[in-house]
């Protein structure tokens, strides 16, 4: 399959740059920073910081889940927007995307894979985040029972089975962000320009998300169902956000993968 | 060129296919297999044989009653004292299960946090993931208690307290049937005779087959949107999975034991309440009733409910209170759309579903 | 100057590049204006023309890459860019310099690139790329990482990307650039190579010498459109030859000329000792072909004679390639570069 040694070769490209692993690596750096001071600091009473940050010291898992927590709204859509956004505009940066198209790439091929090599990263992100949460948190702290939202009480290794569904949702919600950086992507030739314009576009919609003036709008903004990945903490698993969140994400999915098509196909390839 | 316009085509038609799609999905679906027609005798009748089921399901609950939004996240929020006034603001949805009349569940989904209550048998349990808090109680065997589902009312119990209002003031009738939660319902609509009250309607949607009631909508006057509706978004009649019941606090949650209501308090309290009743008086009937509280009741009225008391600060009930309501002659008026209240500055309360000209008026008679 | 026609009008199967009224709008400028290319099958084709005539936007155009306002181009027989699918696998291009990954290594790039090209056998790819930097002598940097590269080895490692696979076009646009004089001959060499295998090789450059040196076809682009094609005898032949006189009696000399329609160059007196010696030199342009009433030049030596012009030199001289371009473009020529 020619299109899947495209997509290798991309996932090499993508996997063989330092940067990438730079914003892996500042990625796991959350959970880590956070287990570290929980660590240090005296018991944290509930209510104060981020969710679920006093159930730490309890239970070790729970850094993974409130490292994700505080990825989310930022630090996840920033590594998003570097790599959506350099899709087209880093190769036409280069200049190795004209010699991609004369090879022929083809420009449908080459913007599926590109895409694709996106979503990996998206994938990639927030099971970095669980991962090193989990062990982090299970080096410093116990790990045992886990208390959910419900009250109920579910072993570790459902525990750690819930941890990577929530990373699962988060890189379902992260598609749409993926596909308005592959349409950004494809609007210039200036990598940073993209990357810039699809993080404010994360920002933006997440500030319309905050403004009761624009409840209508709330639906239909991608970062809305963003923290609604606590249903998952919920017994039984309310699987009713999980499947609106897929669909919104399908949407910008559908919107903005169709613009980047008209867009790329259509393009004079100038530099 | 023909072939730029092709490539532009999937990005013009995806918006299109979805607004269709929204637009389908958003207008109400004609029930599959109308309904046989009934009057509203027969659907309160329908209503009446119904009996405490089994069930599951996803309530949606909406208000908009004209209340400032309370804050959601951040200090203050949500604390023990104004969880039940955020209850009335905003959006809320609520998972129900429900096992016989001796086992239930409510579920009351907030952003990430959970509320919890939970009966079985005679074990009552209330849990609250946002500080990890818990409250027990035992259930006096046979005596009346309060069930599983008072955080949020469910159809059922809201209709049978509406259908028990009902008197010759309301004009009830059977409106087109509708879908709710999937299900073929009547629509019995409750409208008030007077003109003198801010309500405009309320209709309760009852399953077709069951008779259970599925929702609950209200209206105020001169307002298109409902002020207060829930209704399920979800139900399925099959016995929930006996676990859901099953309720142990977990580790490291604070537990409170909560008193038994033993004969002696429930006395006490029923003399409490007969000398509450006897200050409360109500003038006009029907939909123009004017409830007044006598000076003082006001402190009373926040009730605290298993949780820590958290006075002051900007979440509190009492400075809640101050925000929401605007100065009149006299007094201040807490106005909602469906409710008026009036405080007086010597301390009198007049409430009513009716305008503050009302209020005033039974003010001024005594 | 008007553009000259294709010296031979060859049938569409009989060329590599075919364009016609090819154009190319930016806004209100036209970087492509009716350009009519006939590249033959087997040529090496020299495509001149100053930076900034619109050559890299042809280019361009010819591998899909920007579409053209108007007019048409066939490659390899094929509509393009309806058949680029099919094309472009057979064509090998280096296009407005090299562009690579620098974060990988030069025979990562190679593979990356030869990934995309979905009718490359994967099997053979790592002996490929290893043959092609064999062949541009690259072989030791194999394992480099570009950004390490100088600019040499990166215009050499963009010919071997053009070499993956056996082609019947290559199009190398300035494939000399940054090359040092051996790196030259490499290139140089290779091209005649290519040939010699049955490859049609579209060059493009402002390097004059270059194409005189390669080439057996060339096409001048001038301010965006063509101005002139075909084989480069002919090309050289178009051009004006001219008269150089060397007298001592300049005087008379340019007046016998006068008399006789042509116009000397005094001026072109530059041999220092050596003219004041001998005399001086003079050039005349003769007029292209038999043009009437024109003399031709043993009639004029007889002229000269005829006068008592003491003629000490004389010859008749064939246009270069460069007058032929500077005529056509009106531009001097960066030959140093």
């Amino acid at each position: 399959m020619p299109g899947l040694r495209l997509l290798g070769s991309e996932l090499g490209v993508l996997f063989r740059r330092r940067r990438t692993w730079a914003m892996l690596l500042a990625l796991a750096a959350i959970p880590v920073l956070i287990a570290v001071a929980v660590r240090l600091s005296s018991a944290v009473p509930p209510g104060r910081g981020p969710a679920f940050l006093d159930r730490i010291s309890q239970n070790g898992l729970f850094a993974g889940v409130t490292a994700m927590l505080v990825a989310v709204p930022l630090f996840l859509p920033l590594t998003i927007g570097v790599v959506a956004g350099d899709t087209v505009a880093g190769e036409a940066g280069l200049g190795t995307l004209r010699y991609l198209l004369a090879a022929p790439a083809g420009r449908g091929r080459l913007l599926v894979v590109k895409f694709a090599g996106a979503v990996v990263f998206a994938v990639a992100a927030p099971f970095t985040v669980a991962l090193v949460g989990a062990g982090i948190g299970a080096a410093l702290f116990p790990v045992g029972p886990v208390t959910l939202l419900s009250g109920d009480s579910i072993g570790a290794a459902e525990a750690l089975a819930r941890l990577l569904l929530i990373a699962a949702y988060l890189a379902v919600s992260l598609v749409g962000l993926s596909a308005i950086g592959l349409f950004m992507s494809t609007l210039t030739d200036v990598p940073v320009g993209a990357m810039a314009a699809t993080v404010v576009f994360a920002v933006v919609s997440q500030v319309a998300d905050a403004l009761p003036q624009l409840e209508w709008l709330h639906p239909w903004l991608f970062t809305h169902r963003w923290l609604d990945f606590a249903d998952l903490l919920r017994q039984p698993i309310v699987w009713d956000s999980f499947a609106a969140n897929a669909l919104l994400q399908g949407g910008y999915l559908a919107v903005f993968g169709a613009l980047a098509y008209a867009r790329f196909t259509t393009k004079d390839v100038l530099s | 060129m023909t072939r730029t316009w092709l490539r532009w085509l999937p990005a013009a038609t995806v918006p299109a296919v979805i607004a269709a799609g929204v637009l389908a999905g958003s207008l109400p679906a004609s029930a599959g297999d109308p309904l046989p027609a009934k009057s509203p005798e027969q659907v309160l009748e329908l209503i009446a044989q119904h009996r405490d089921p089994s069930f599951s399901g996803t309530l949606e609950q909406t208000s908009n009653l004209g209340l400032p939004d309370l804050p959601k996240t951040g200090p203050g929020s949500a604390s023990g004292d104004t969880a039940w006034l955020e209850l009335l603001t905003g959006p809320h949805t609520a998972r129900v299960y429900r096992d016989g009349a001796d086992n239930a569940r409510v579920q009351v989904l907030d952003r990430l946090a959970e509320r919890d209550v939970i009966r079985h048998g005679d074990q009552l349990w209330f849990y609250n993931s946002k500080d990890n808090t818990a409250a027990h109680a035992v259930l006096p065997a046979g005596g009346h208690h309060p069930s599983g589902q008072d955080s949020v009312p469910t159809p059922d119990r809201l209709a049978a307290k509406l259908l028990a209002a009902l008197d010759r003031s309301s004009n009830v009738s059977v409106g087109t049937d509708v879908e709710v939660a999937g299900r073929a319902a009547y629509q019995l609509v409750l409208t008030p005779r007077s003109s003198a009250t801010l309500l405009a309607s309320i209709s309760i949607s009852v399953d077709g087959q069951s008779g259970m009631p599925l929702g609950v909508e209200v209206k105020a006057r001169g307002q298109s949107d409902p002020a207060f509706s829930v209704a399920f978004t979800k139900l399925s009649l099959r016995a929930p999975d006996a676990a859901i019941f099953q309720f142990s606090p977990p580790p490291g949650a604070t537990v409170k034991e909560l008193p038994v209501p033993d004969h002696k308090a429930t006395g006490a309290k029923e003399k409490r309440g007969a000398a509450a009743k006897a200050k409360v008086k109500v003038s006009g009937t029907g939909w123009e009733s004017v409830v007044e509280l006598p000076a003082g009741s006001l402190a009373k009225a926040a009730p605290a409910k298993g949780a820590p008391e958290q006075q002051g600060g900007p979440g509190s009930a009492a400075s809640l209170l101050a925000q929401a309501t605007v100065p009149v002659p006299g007094g201040r008026l807490l106005s909602t759309a469906l409710v008026n209240v009036l405080i007086l500055d010597d301390g009198r309360i007049f409430a009513g579903s009716v305008p503050l000209e009302r209020l005033q008026a039974a003010a001024a008679a005594r | 100057m008007t553009a000259l026609p294709p010296s031979a009008e060859l049938p569409s199967a009989e060329l590599s590049i075919e364009t016609r009224g090819l154009s190319k709008r930016f806004g209100r400028q036209m970087a492509v204006d009716g350009v009519d290319l006939a590249v033959p099958r087997g040529s090496v084709f020299g495509f001149l023309g100053p930076n900034g005539s619109g050559k890299t936007t042809t280019i361009r155009i010819m591998l899909g890459l920007a579409a053209a306002s108007s007019g048409s181009v066939r490659v390899l027989g094929e509509e393009m860019p309806r058949q680029l699918r099919t094309v472009l696998p057979r064509v090998g291009a280096l296009v407005e310099g090299p562009a690579f990954y620098p974060f990988l290594s030069g025979a990562a790039n190679l593979l990356r690139f030869d990934a995309a090209d979905p009718e490359a056998p994967a099997g053979t790819r790592r002996a490929r790329v290893r043959t092609a930097l064999e062949r541009v002598g690259l072989a030791h940097a194999a394992d480099k990482k570009v950004r390490a590269y100088s600019l040499g080895m990166k215009q050499r490692l963009g010919i071997a990307n053009a070499l993956l696979a056996p082609r019947e076009l290559l199009v190398l646009d300035e494939p000399t650039n940054g090359l040092d004089p051996q790196g030259t001959r490499e290139v140089r060499h290779l091209v005649r190579s290519l040939a010699a295998d049955g490859a049609t090789v579209f060059v493009s450059s402002h390097l004059l010498a270059e194409v005189e040196q390669i080439c057996t076809h060339a096409a001048i682009m001038s301010a965006g459109r063509l101005v002139a094609q075909g084989p480069l005898a002919e090309l050289r032949q178009a051009g004006q030859s001219r008269v150089r006189l060397l007298t001592p009696d300049a005087g008379a000399a340019a007046r016998v000329m006068a008399g006789l329609g042509l116009t000397p160059d005094g001026g072109g007196i530059s041999n220092g000792g050596s003219a004041g010696t001998w005399g001086e030199v003079l050039y005349a342009p003769l007029p292209a072909g038999s043009a009437a009433g024109a003399p031709s030049p043993e009639e004029l030596v007889a002229a000269l004679v005829a006068a008592d012009v003491r003629v000490r030199g004389f010859a008749v001289e064939q246009g270069s390639l460069e007058d032929r371009f500077v005529e056509l473009t009106g531009e001097g020529f960066d030959v140093a570069q």
